[in-house]
Order: structure tokens, then C-alpha cells, then sequence
């Protein structure tokens, strides 16, 4: 049997799978949680680093949390590849931390979740094969915090061709869509992968009848919504108006968006739609027909999704709500890191740098 | 043309009053040449320098814009995403001539591509990637335009230069020293004619004797 069959069986098999009926250890799993979300940087430390030069930044994160893998690869990277490389990882070893921590159903749906990095990884495997990229390079992209190991992953990329990649993921629930792969159409390919995520997580959540699976649906289904959301934005300013060329790229379930509507509509009676929708005060001001970037709209739409899985988590503290709100407030605190250390090692204006932050 | 090499003959003079004659109007084409090509750099020079400020600013651009998306996504997603760019802009080169010059004209395609033939996926990623792809396209045209024009710049520098040592060789050394030529031939052939008249009269005096 070959070693990646041995490695996810049928299916990719965690306990997850296993125990999907089993008790789960919420309120152990909460207490864990709240205990590491209190060791994320307060809000008040950004200004701070802010005002610091590359040093002072690197010592900082040399003494925080991310000590010990900014120790581990000191010796394989240096400056800014050092710090992306030690969150990154930091990332990686933290969500595996909540897959240990958590059993039961609660540890499925944070699996579920987590499959995100898993497509992530896919995208760069094929990427890397379809263009020739080195081994090491392709190595380097990729981030183990989703369910397939480093090794698997490690072993996927030496192969010789993205043919070779996809028979070695034969045996994962990705495999029927990667058949269709042939070289040409991987936009497409990577499109119908986010879609397959966001299918598969609302499969695992179920049909949400209790509180917690509610609450759940709400975060995700918001996450849904401010990505359609960006990604109209993004089709409209590039001038794609019809019906059928944006509707494949929209991902169903989403909150309160009606995407199809949106969608069909010019810019002007766009916006005038959105001001109908819980999303307008966070985007007023920056929805102008002749805006040159989109990056403020989309970091004021990130930071409304992060408060409102805040507060969402504080509605119902016992359940499974305030392990995603504190996956999604890692990799905000991993992203503003990452942009204010490769910010200033770039010499972008403190200015810019703190736009592109999202302080919760 | 070294004196002592000319026979001093009627023909040597008709073929050299040629020569100045060809040369002279040779130095005046040349010096029109010059001056057109002058013109022509200097026209071509403002358009240039307009394209490299543009070419700067383009530059500084996507590479804000480039620092901005690694700093958000990370470095590791940039470059993933990189891998995509499947399909590489064609540039064709043909050339044109500017008053005998042979300028390259550069055209390209496949430069600018919309959001859907730059090969990623629009779901997985953001705003921040297409800006860049958007700012890089824009400096590769930008770097098509300005290879153009300052290319066209270096050859017509080239040929200026080239112009102005045939004008200069010409006006202070070509027809000066076939002037001189002619007029050594003029005196040798005046100082025959002498040499003959006097020596025609010793004749006749001798006969006379």
C-alpha cells in the first residue's frame, strides 16, 4: 500500500472522523483557548512596534511567543524570510495544538476548519509542479497546519509531475475535482477548491439546530459574505459584468449577500445595494467608482468579520465559536506582524503599514 | 593624399576637380544629415524622457505594491501565487529608418491580462495580488516603450556621431588636402608650361646661331 494511502486511509482520518459521535471536551477545549488567546499581542502593541526599527521588531518577536521558532530556523533564514518562516510555523504548531486539545465533534468541526490550509497547500503543490519550481521553493510555501502532515506534503512535492502530485492524493476527498485538472485550467481548478472548502465545511457543520452549530454557521457564513463580498469589488473594478462569468466565481452560503442580484447589477446600483446590508458602515467612504485600490475596502471588511466574531464568541462562550475566533485572531496577529516587519524592511510609510493593519 | 604620389597631369587635375566637387556636396548632404538627426534626437529625447520618468514611477509603484502584498500575505503566498504566470508577453521586433537609420520598432502582446487569463484563482486571493499584477504589466509596457525609444536614442547618438566625423573629415581633411593637391598639379603643370616656353626659346635661339 503505498505510504500516503497508509498516511490518510480512505478518507483523511484524524480522530476527528473517528470520533464525530463521541463526547467532546468543550469546556476544557474553551478554558485552553481563552488561556492562549490572552497570550495574543493586546492591541496596544502595535503602535508600539510600530515606532521600532527591524532590531528592535526581531527582538520583540525573539521574546514573545514565537521564540522558540525564530530559534529553530535562525540557522536556514535571516531577516524578514526568518520572521514570515517562524509565524508561519508558529501558525502551524498552534492550530495542531487545537486539534490535540479538542475530541469529539468539537475537534471535527475545527478540523473542518483548519482543511482551509490543506487547499492552500494543493494550490501551491500544483502551482509549483505545473511551473517548474525547485523543490526547495515549493517547500518553502507550503504551511503544515491543515490536516495533511509535513511529510506527506514534503513527499507530494518531490514528485516529477502535478500528475505524479495528483495520483498521490488519490485517496482524499479531492481527488474526483483534481482529475479534472489537465494543465490549462488551474484558475479554474483553484476556484472550484475554495468553493469544495467552504461545501465541506457547511457539510461537516451539519444542519445547525443547536446553538453552538448556529453560531458556528453565522462565523462562517460572514466569512463567506465579506469574501463575495471582495471579490465583487474586485470582478466590477476589472470589468467583468456578466452574469455568467462572475457567478462560478461566488461561493454559496454566505449570510446575507444575495450575490446573484449584486452580481448582475452596474456599480452605482451595487453600492446603493450594499447600503441595504449590515456591511455598509464598515465600507461607506471607500466604495467610490474611481477608487485606485481596493486594499482599504478589504482591510475594513477583515476587521468587521474579526469584531464580529468577537463578539460572536462572547454570545456563547462554551462552545466552538471562541476556538474559531481565536484561530482567526492568530492569523490576524500572524498577518499584522508579517506586514508591519516586511512593512518596515521594505521601507513602505508607517502610514501605509497601518492601513493595512487590522487592530481588534 | 600625399602630394608626391600625384603626377602632375591634365587628367589628375579634371579627375580631382571631380573629387572636390564630389566631396563638397558630399560634406553639404552630410551636414544636412547631421542637423536632421540632431533634430530627430531631440525630438525622440523629450519623448524618452518623459517614458523614463514614467518607467521610474511605474517601478516605484509595483514595487510598493509588491511590498504591500508580500506584507500581507507573506512572501511564501506572493511567490506561490507567482507560479501561475503561465504564459509569458511575446514581443516582436521589426525596425524603421530615420534618415538611413535603421530604428527598432517594439511591439508586444499579452502584456496587459484580465483578471481571468492571469491563471490564479479569483476565490483564494485578493485585492492586493491583482494590484500587483496590474503595476508589474504596467512596467513591463512601460519597459517595452522605453527599450524603444532609448534604443532608437543610442543609434541616431551613433550615427550623429558617426555624421559628424565624415562632416569633420571631410571639411578639415579630405577637401583641403585635395585642394592643395589640385593646386600643386596647377603650379606643376604652369611650371611644365614655362620649362616648355623657355626651352622652346633656347631652341630657337640655338637655330638662330
Amino acid at each position: 500500500m503505498p505510504l500516503l494511502e497508509n498516511l490518510w486511509g480512505k478518507k483523511p482520518s484524524r480522530k476527528s472522523d473517528k470520533k464525530k459521535k463521541g463526547s467532546s471536551n468543550y469546556a476544557y477545549a474553551v478554558t485552553r483557548v481563552r488561556a492562549m488567546k490572552s497570550k495574543l499581542l493586546p492591541k496596544e502593541s502595535y503602535p508600539r512596534l510600530l515606532n521600532m526599527g527591524i532590531d528592535e521588531i526581531t527582538r520583540f518577536i525573539q521574546e514573545s511567543e514565537y521564540k522558540n521558532d525564530v530559534d529553530e530556523l535562525a540557522m536556514k533564514y535571516s531577516g524578514g524570510d526568518l520572521a514570515e518562516h517562524a509565524l508561519n510555523r508558529n501558525l502551524a504548531l498552534t492550530y495542531d495544538k487545537l486539534v490535540r486539545i479538542t475530541t469529539g465533534e468539537l475537534n471535527y468541526l475545527v478540523v473542518a476548519y483548519l482543511k482551509r490550509y490543506d487547499i492552500w497547500n494543493i494550490k501551491t503543490l500544483l502551482r509549483g509542479k505545473l511551473y517548474n519550481a525547485s523543490v526547495e521553493d515549493i517547500l518553502e510555501s507550503l504551511i503544515a497546519a491543515g490536516e495533511f502532515t509535513y511529510t506527506s506534503m514534503s513527499e507530494l512535492a518531490a514528485k516529477a509531475t502535478y500528475q505524479e502530485v495528483i495520483e498521490g492524493l488519490k485517496y482524499t476527498e479531492y481527488y474526483p475535482l483534481l482529475q479534472k485538472f489537465d494543465g490549462t485550467n488551474l484558475a479554474y481548478i483553484e476556484n472550484e477548491l475554495d468553493k469544495m472548502y467552504y461545501a465541506g465545511l457547511f457539510e461537516a457543520i451539519g444542519k445547525p439546530r443547536s446553538k453552538d452549530r448556529k453560531l458556528f454557521t453565522k462565523v462562517v457564513k460572514l466569512e463567506v459574505d465579506v469574501k463575495n463580498l471582495i471579490n465583487l469589488f474586485r470582478l466590477k473594478k476589472a470589468g467583468v459584468v456578466q452574469l455568467d462569468e462572475i457567478m462560478p466565481l461566488m461561493i454559496e452560503g454566505g449570510l446575507e449577500l444575495k450575490t446573484e442580484k449584486l452580481a448582475s447589477l452596474q456599480y452605482d446600483e451595487f453600492v446603493n445595494e450594499l447600503q441595504r446590508t449590515q456591511y455598509w458602515d464598515a465600507i461607506s467612504g471607500v466604495t467610490g467608482s474611481d477608487m485606485a485600490s481596493l486594499n482599504t475596502l478589504e482591510s475594513r471588511l477583515t476587521r468587521y468579520y474579526l469584531e464580529s466574531s468577537t463578539i460572536l464568541s462572547h454570545v456563547s462562550p462554551i462552545t466552538v465559536v471562541p476556538i474559531l475566533d481565536y484561530i482567526i485572531h492568530k492569523n490576524n496577529e500572524a498577518t499584522n506582524l508579517r506586514i508591519i516587519f516586511r512593512g518596515k524592511e521594505t521601507g513602505l510609510s508607517d502610514e501605509l503599514i497601518k492601513d493595512q493593519l487590522v487592530i481588534i | 593624399m600625399a602630394q608626391q604620389d600625384v603626377k602632375p597631369t591634365r587628367s589628375e587635375l579634371i579627375n580631382l576637380k571631380k573629387k572636390i566637387k564630389l566631396s563638397e556636396s558630399g560634406h553639404k548632404l552630410l551636414k544636412m544629415k547631421r542637423d536632421g538627426l540632431i533634430l530627430e534626437f531631440f525630438k525622440i529625447l523629450n519623448e524618452a524622457r518623459n517614458v523614463r520618468t514614467e518607467l521610474d514611477a511605474a517601478f516605484a509603484k509595483s514595487t510598493e505594491k509588491i511590498n504591500l502584498a508580500s506584507a500581507v500575505n507573506g512572501m511564501v503566498a506572493v511567490r506561490s501565487t507567482a507560479f501561475t504566470a503561465k504564459e509569458s508577453p511575446e514581443i516582436q521586433l521589426s525596425g524603421h529608418n530615420i534618415m538611413g537609420v535603421v530604428v527598432p520598432k517594439i511591439s508586444s502582446t499579452g502584456v496587459r491580462k484580465s483578471l481571468y487569463e492571469r491563471g490564479y484563482g479569483i476565490i483564494g486571493t485578493n485585492s492586493y495580488i491583482d494590484e500587483t499584477a496590474d503595476a508589474y504589466e504596467d512596467l513591463v509596457e512601460k519597459i517595452i516603450t522605453a527599450a524603444e525609444l532609448e534604443t532608437t536614442m543610442k543609434r541616431l547618438l551613433d550615427e550623429i556621431e558617426k555624421t559628424k566625423r565624415r562632416v569633420n573629415a571631410l571639411e578639415f581633411k579630405v577637401i583641403p588636402e585635395l585642394i592643395a593637391t589640385m593646386k600643386f598639379i596647377r603650379f606643376a603643370l604652369e611650371e611644365m608650361e614655362r620649362e616648355n616656353t623657355f626651352r622652346l626659346k633656347r631652341v630657337k635661339a640655338r637655330m638662330r646661331d
